[in-house]
């Protein structure tokens, strides 16, 4: 598939990236160029083959139920661009 | 309940419920889960998505997740994975929410509601953990939503059901059913005030002989009242669409309490393209089938088969077995106050009585004024005969008032039956020598005067004498 | 004294009292100050430095040193989280951010007294190969082509952090390697970079790129620094469900340079007509040196190695798309303006990403989204299976595995080309690795003829990182192939 104007607009609403006009036109040269590279992977017999997900061979470390020590409620919005009172601050959210 | 279906019409549900997992910290982190803290006051570095944190999963909430798929008769999955669900919200810090997409924890299950037809079979298709988001305050201020990651990262068990009711009342008692079933397992505390289970409920109308129609999602009803209520609403809503000729579009809607009415979404997202995939945080979760083995033994008793060892063991009706068992507290209170004592008197106090007051207070079981210890001590008062049922119920309130026990009041009131055969006679006696006429008229045939005597003799008493006693002497002294 | 000191060195000098490690510490600040040029640091922790020096040279004095290498400065790739001190992963989006908690990797050096001087700059989130993509600006290698003032890219991501060792503005440094990202710079800079296994170095604390791919790992000038500083960093954290449990050997005291016996893999699909001469030379010769002290070469084939490149642009991308969406401006980092909660979560990750990471974004969105997940993740998970699969049956041979590190040794700064996918091609050799989760180790072995240094990589199997070092040991003792360039940034 090719990346057009339409569908690159698309994925850029689906990653919350803004994309220029004036860059749409690169970005889809580079998209489709990194598109056209992987595509070779069709090519690839992977019949019968389980996928990879992650390379460690492990099983799923776990904890115990316990409550540790938790940050204060001023650390965690230590870094905030936008509080209040003991909250973050987003735009209006209208559901 | 009012007849909420239009004739010729087939109403189809599904249910999505979201359990809060009975747990001390979160699915993935060491917070606490207390209900009800500051804001933003327990949140660590991995709830609030800081740079390089990860997940470590609960092992209590994977336990707790497999107890509760055995309790819903379910599959256990030896093998299940955690995915990615990615989607942007200001409630959801990591812009994914980890969740099982093809490999659920548990697989297909049932569970067997009560229903006017009797016993209905709903099927289970999967139960899995995944991350509860923080909570969105939108009404603290004109221009600014106010985000609080208390919740964020919570563990959840999200159950969801085969299209399998037809009903507004099958619905809610597949619900009840489930919350009951949690709670027996203690996997869920069920407190849907606390939005601890909340239900997203799927419904859609067809013509009856035609093929299924397309559904509506209804989100996040958080009581048995709204999931009612919503599902009339809906399914009115959609039957009164396609007959004017329109057309039910899939969508999210969320029920307004209100006006009692459902309506879409405002801020649906763009396009729904969640792009699940395996998190690379967490590796692939592999059960042993010993270590299952070992929860299914100490499965507690479930609510179906207590109801079967109660009707069985206590000859309850099933009605009552039903009311009983439906929740685990009350069927914990019954079973401490029923042994050793008569089912059927146990049964009528708890039900009539307690109940009654719970309801007027409306208070659970938990928070009776009157203990399980209590209720037995004036249940063996009655038995063996120190008090009648009817002085019983004064010093019920008496309790249910002081808070004390039945035999303090039945001793510092003096309420102790009078059974001695002499005192009563001596009472019987009386009463016979003021009323010469009434005796002379019950001789003649007025027999039903017997009941004008026995009141009298109670009313000397203050309630106390024994009635059966004071019923034989009477009856032997009027008919020699 | 203090010229092109290794942590062994150092820490010789310091133990027979013939400096402090404040001396050692001014020393260093004077060097980097020197180096500006180079802009291998985002952020210079001068103060802190100072007084974990003095803190240092005190507990020698009281002799509670906290190991054998207290005193010692090293730099930190700006990818790992330091408390109370900026951390920006080259990116303008985490261009204000400072962590109030500590990764463990740089808490393990903390509480083995390595002191910080500072952090080092990187491709923007560790994507890319050149540095080019940080937000501070492109770092420049120490190294320059024989008479000529050209300035070469040092690689990257780990850029600053190869470049910071090669030019002395530190002894050693910390790296993080998602495709190459340690070996590549460390080869177009002459040091030594050692990606250890998937799960022997915890995550925790280092801004994820790839998460089933980073590992976090050391650049030293000698194999011997690279050993000292696995033992530091490595191990179990219960912090990390990824970080393995196998107890980590003692790799700096248990090093030898035995390769006797030992057989080396020499794969074929590595061999390209495309390789510059000098790299093939220098391969050949690595070659038959090991062979000479001992090994066995083995002419071995991994079939999938050209799938590897596509596979790993399928794979990072997704998983990195999915690890940055927390960078919404929410609650920590740059935020822009907007008119609704949508707008501003597009202003500003569209402000705060620069074009790589963008690009990134948006492939490794579009390679899971519905319809295409099947053709591309799905696919590439399972050809990373088959790459996998090649590695394993190598090693049922081969002790280990010898490829040249880079395609080419470092290029010039203006030449990067345009095309995306052709700087791709830096890590065409260092991505399968990452791909397989097992150790690579890039080490110096000779110039070419431009005067840069050629650097080679080994491989062995996972947790093999003690077989790995020793290899490298043998080599780099044999060949005593010193990389040092011309300090032309101090005059």
């Amino acid at each position: 598939m090719e990346f057009d104007k339409k569908n690159l607009l698309k994925l850029g609403k689906l990653a919350r990236i803004l994309i220029k006009d004036e860059n749409l036109d690169s970005l889809s040269e580079d998209l489709n160029s990194i598109l056209k590279f992987v595509d070779q992977l069709k090519e690839i017999k992977t019949d019968h083959v389980d996928p990879t997900s992650n390379s460690l061979e492990q099983i799923l470390l776990s904890r115990k139920d316990i409550v540790e020590k938790i940050n204060e409620t001023e650390d965690i919005l230590e870094n905030a661009p936008e509080k209040e009172m003991e909250f973050y601050v987003v735009p209006k959210v209208i559901e | 309940m009012v007849d909420t279906m239009i004739d010729g019409w087939n109403l189809v549900i599904g249910i999505e419920i979201h359990a809060q997992v009975k747990s001390n910290s979160k699915l993935f982190s060491s917070s606490p889960t207390d209900f009800g803290s500051n804001p933003n006051s327990q949140v660590s570095l991995i709830d609030a998505a800081m740079p390089g944190m990860l997940p470590v999963i609960n092992s209590f909430c994977i336990e707790q997740a497999v107890r509760s798929g055995i309790g819903l008769n379910a599959k256990i999955n030896e093998k299940s994975i955690f995915d990615r669900k990615n989607y942007f919200y200001q409630d959801l810090p990591q812009g994914y929410q980890i969740s099982q997409y093809k490999d659920p924890i548990v697989g297909e299950g049932y569970i067997d509601i009560e229903t006017e037809d009797g016993k209905k079979r709903i099927e289970i298709e999967r139960l899995h953990l995944e991350q509860d988001a923080g909570k969105s305050l939108h009404d603290q201020d004109p221009n600014y939503t106010f985000v609080d990651l208390n919740r964020s990262g919570i563990a959840l068990m999200e159950i969801v059901s085969k299209p399998d009711m037809n009903s507004p009342e099958e619905a809610v008692n597949y619900v009840k059913k489930i919350r009951s079933i949690l709670r027996y397992l203690d996997t869920c505390d069920g407190n849907m005030e606390q939005g601890s289970l909340r239900a997203d409920v799927n419904v859609s109308v067809n013509k009856v002989g035609e093929e299924l129609g397309i559904r509506c999602e209804i989100k996040n009803l958080n009581s048995f009242k709204h999931i009612n209520s919503a599902i009339i609403y809906e399914a009115n809503r959609q039957i009164k669409l396609i007959e004017s000729g329109g057309r039910v579009d899939q969508e999210t809607r969320l029920y307004d309490i209100n006006s009692n009415e459902t309506r879409s979404m405002r801020s649906k997202e763009d396009a729904h393209d969640y792009r699940y995939f395996p998190d690379p945080d967490l590796l692939p979760l592999v059960l042993d089938k010993e270590w299952i083995e070992t929860i299914k033994k100490n499965i507690p008793e479930l609510p179906d088969k207590k109801k079967e060892r109660f009707i069985r063991d206590y000859s309850l009706s099933d009605y009552d077995a039903e009311v009983i068992v439906s929740d685990k507290a009350t069927s914990e209170y019954y079973e401490i106050v029923v042994n050793g004592r008569t089912p059927k008197l146990v049964t009528t106090w708890v039900t009539g009585e307690l109940f009654s007051v719970l309801n007027k207070k409306n208070i659970s079981i938990q928070d009776s004024p009157i203990s399980s210890e209590m209720m037995g001590e004036l249940i063996d008062n009655i038995e063996n005969g120190k008090i009648s049922n009817r002085l019983a119920k004064d010093v019920f309130e008496d309790m249910c008032e002081t808070g004390k026990n039945p035999n303090k009041i039945i001793q510092e009131k003096g309420l102790s039956q009078i059974n001695d055969e002499g005192e009563i006679e001596r009472l019987v006696d009386e009463v016979l020598n003021n009323n010469p006429d009434n005796i002379e008229k019950y001789k003649n045939g007025k027999t039903k005067l017997l009941g004008f005597f026995v009141g009298e003799v109670m009313k000397l008493s203050k309630g106390k004498a024994n009635p059966s006693t004071l019923n034989k002497l009477l009856k032997k002294k009027l008919d020699n | 004294m203090t010229e092109n000191l290794s942590i062994k060195q150092a820490s010789d000098l310091l133990k027979s009292k013939h400096i402090s490690s404040k001396e050692l510490i001014q020393t260093y600040l004077k060097k980097i100050k020197a180096g500006k040029e180079l802009n291998c640091f985002n952020f210079i922790s001068e103060e802190t430095a100072l007084l974990d020096a003095t803190k240092s040279d005190e507990r020698r004095a009281s002799n509670s040193l906290k190991g054998d290498f207290d005193g010692i400065p090293i730099g930190v790739k700006d990818l790992f989280c330091t408390q109370g001190i900026l951390t920006t992963a080259s990116s303008k989006i985490l261009s204000n951010f400072i962590p109030n908690y500590e990764s463990t990797v740089t808490m393990n050096c903390k509480e083995s007294g390595l002191i910080s001087l500072g952090k080092l700059n990187c491709d923007e989130f560790a994507m890319g190969s050149t540095n080019k993509t940080s937000y501070f600006g492109p770092v420049k290698n120490p190294w320059r082509p024989k008479d000529s003032k050209i300035d070469l890219v040092p690689g990257g991501s780990s850029g600053g952090s190869a470049a910071a060792v090669a030019a002395d503005l530190c002894i050693a440094s910390l790296g993080t390697d998602t495709g190459g990202s340690i070996r590549q710079p460390a080869s177009f800079t002459g040091t030594v970079g050692l990606k250890p296994s998937y799960g022997r170095v915890s995550r925790w604390g280092i801004v994820a790129f790839a998460s089933s791919l980073d590992q976090a790992g050391p650049i030293t000038k000698t194999v011997d620094d690279a050993a000292i500083m696995l033992d530091i960093i490595s191990g179990h954290d219960k912090k990390d469900s990824t970080s393995s449990i196998k107890e980590k050997e003692n790799y700096s005291k248990n090093i030898n340079s035995n390769v006797k016996g030992m057989k080396i893999g020499f794969p074929k699909e590595f061999m390209s007509d495309d390789l510059p001469k000098s790299t093939l030379k220098a391969w050949e010769e690595c070659k038959d040196l090991l062979k000479s002290n001992g090994a066995e070469i083995i002419n071995i084939s991994l079939p999938h190695t050209m799938s590897a490149l596509p596979t790993y642009y399928i794979i990072a991308p997704a998983e990195a798309s999915s690890n940055l969406a927390r960078y919404d401006g929410v609650r920590y980092g740059l935020r822009e303006k907007g008119n609704d909660l949508i707008d501003m979560y597009e202003r500003t990750r569209s402000e705060g990403f620069g074009d790589e990471v963008k690009r990134r974004i948006l492939i490794g969105t579009y390679v899971l989204s519905s319809g295409y997940y099947d053709a591309y993740y799905l696919k590439a998970q399972k050809v990373r299976s088959l790459i996998k699969d090649d590695f394993n049956k190598a090693f049922e041979k081969v002790d280990a595995i010898l490829t040249p590190s880079t395609p080419s040794t470092a290029f010039e700064i203006a030449n990067e080309p345009n095309d995306p996918v052709q700087n791709y091609f830096n890590d065409i050799f260092t991505v399968p690795v990452n791909l397989a989760g097992i150790p690579g180790i890039s080490l110096p072995f000779a110039n070419d003829e431009k005067n840069l240094p050629i650097g080679l990589q080994l491989i062995t199997n996972s947790f093999e990182e003690q077989k790995l070092l020793n290899i490298a040991k043998n080599i780099e003792e044999t060949v005593q192939y010193q990389a040092v360039p011309e300090k032309w940034w101090t005059q």
